[in-house]
């Protein structure tokens, strides 16, 4: 088995191919989904609530694994890999979750460290970085803050803050701007399309905001009653 | 620059503290049950080999003289520390549990018995001492007290299988009891656990954070529960020692080093204990998820 790698440059960066996915006894959440994604392609996932945009991106960042189909991301297939290798791959990726998943008991600085520190990194080595990142999001006078003293807003940021720091190869965001104002999020994807162009990231971010889709004229792939439509014709050169 | 973080799993909670208490009262009990359960066995051990080593020879046909001749017969003989004719106060003692304190009633023919104190073996022993009886023509029997001392190994050997299964119960309660709250201590945070998890905390990562606390916990309260336990065996043994009572048959609890080193090693074996537990549960609960 191969270790978790930069994908060859004919390799899409993720590939769903049939995959389906139910919970218990319920009926799919997601049926028979084929995504390819090259590397450094930027992606809008949208579609009404409830239609399994944030099941879909659980699957993309592991959290689940489909019921049927095969999930591949960098070229490897995630259904046989190690459990080490899984976590080599996580480290791959950011997420910004749709509830932030802030730890309370760390503060801002130690938030958004968190990926750095999982990876055996020493704090003396990632201080300026985690510093740095933390003033970008106009958090610097909150950096010793805990996260139930910051507003919704901050949060928000933090946990984009804390998605970014590992310069991950892929960033998946649900509803990131859902609570910061319209500045705030223009400057958000900027720095997504920033790191898009620059990192060449693959960013795949779920959102309602149409007036953002409309602005950054990014393909989009549009869940309804957990069937994709959309398929390789949304992917970037 | 050395930069403090706080750790990643959260400060010790109410629940914790219960469960310092129980491991403390688990360990309490074990390393007393422990110190008893050998006291007890040095003790049985002590005085079973002190009945071995004895043996008492009935003498009959004959007077207290020829008695007398017996015993300097048998203490002549190979393996024979010390052979004595018992005197009428010696036999009053022996007999009082029968006849009660106001002795032996007149009247009554009094045996004549030679108390032989041995070293080795009895039994080859009382052999030679009736083969010697019978070739000085004297009728005698020794009595090797083998059937007791049977029945007190026996009795030794319940006690053995007894203090073990005390001990090993109380530690597969404690180990029971601590992968229960682990287990319990992992749901409570299992927020954390999934942001760690989806971070690419790898399961060993995630685990030895649990290990390192419960270990932490285990040695804490190992330690509280085997001080309360020597405190409590020092109370004994001091009363003991002061009350100067007959403790032939009490346990012998004498904090000696074997009894410190259980002492000192039993809440590292808690520890230990707690560390695995968790291990083992984190670990199970971890393989359980992607």
């Amino acid at each position: 088995m191969t270790q978790a790698g930069a994908p060859l440059a004919s390799e899409p960066a993720v590939e769903l191919n049939g995959v389906s996915l139910r919970y218990d006894t319920a009926d799919d959440i997601l049926t028979d989904i084929d995504i390819r994604l090259k590397p450094g392609t930027f992606t809008f996932l949208t579609g009404p609530s409830g239609a399994g945009k944030s099941s879909l991106l659980k699957l993309l960042y592991l959290a689940h694994a489909p019921t049927s189909g095969e999930v591949r991301l960098f070229g490897q297939r995630t259904a046989d890999m190690s459990r080490n290798q899984l976590s080599a791959l996580r480290r791959r990726i950011g997420v910004v979750f749709q509830d932030f998943r802030l730890l309370d008991h760390l503060t801002a600085f130690e938030n958004v460290a968190l990926p750095l520190r999982v990876s055996g990194e020493k704090p003396e080595d990632y201080r300026d970085e985690v510093v740095d990142l933390v003033r970008w999001v106009g958090l610097g006078e909150r950096i010793h803050a805990f996260p139930p003293a910051l507003s919704g807003g901050e949060q928000q940021r933090l946990a984009i803050a804390r998605a970014l720091i590992n310069k991950p190869d892929i960033l998946i965001a649900d509803e990131p701007t859902g609570n910061v104002d319209p500045d705030m999020a223009r400057r958000i994807f900027r720095l997504f399309i920033e790191l898009n162009r620059r990192l060449n990231t693959t960013i795949i971010i779920a959102t309602h905001d149409m007036h953002i889709i409309r602005e950054f004229k990014a393909p989009v792939l549009k869940l309804q009653d957990g069937l994709l439509f959309a398929d390789s014709s949304y992917e970037q050169a | 620059m050395n930069i403090k973080m706080n750790p990643l799993l959260p400060e010790s909670d109410a629940r914790e503290a219960a469960l310092f208490f129980v491991v403390a009262a688990l360990c309490f009990l074990a390393v007393l049950a422990t110190l008893v359960a050998r006291g007890t066995y040095t003790a049985a051990e002590a005085w079973t080999a002190q009945v071995e080593g004895e043996m008492t020879v009935l003498v009959s046909d004959t007077d207290r003289r020829g008695a007398e001749s017996a015993a300097t017969l048998i203490e002549a003989l190979p393996g024979v520390e010390r052979a004595h004719v018992l005197t009428d106060e010696e036999l009053d003692e022996l007999l009082s549990p029968s006849f009660g304190p106001g002795g032996i009633p007149d009247g009554i023919p009094l045996p004549l018995l030679i108390a032989v104190d041995a070293e080795g073996d009895t039994t080859a022993l009382a052999a030679d001492i009736d083969a010697a009886l019978a070739e000085a023509g004297i009728n005698g029997r020794a009595d090797t007290h083998s059937a007791y001392a049977a029945e007190v190994r026996k009795a030794l050997g319940t006690l053995r299988i007894a203090a073990i299964g005390t001990v090993l119960l109380l530690t597969m309660t404690a180990i029971s009891v601590i992968a229960f709250a682990t287990h319990a201590a992992l749901l409570a945070r299992k927020d954390i656990v999934d942001v760690l998890h989806l971070a690419g905390a790898e399961d060993r990562f995630i685990a030895r954070l649990f290990e390192r606390r419960f270990w932490l916990l285990g040695l804490k309260a190992g330690a509280a529960g085997s001080v309360a336990a020597l405190a409590v065996t020092a109370i004994i043994v001091f009363s003991a020692q002061s009350s100067n009572a007959p403790s032939e048959l009490l346990p012998k609890l004498s904090l000696d080093q074997w009894d410190l080193m259980i002492l000192a090693v039993s809440p590292i074996a808690g520890a230990l204990a707690a560390r695995i537990a968790a291990r083992i549960t984190v670990g199970r609960s971890l393989r359980s998820s992607l």
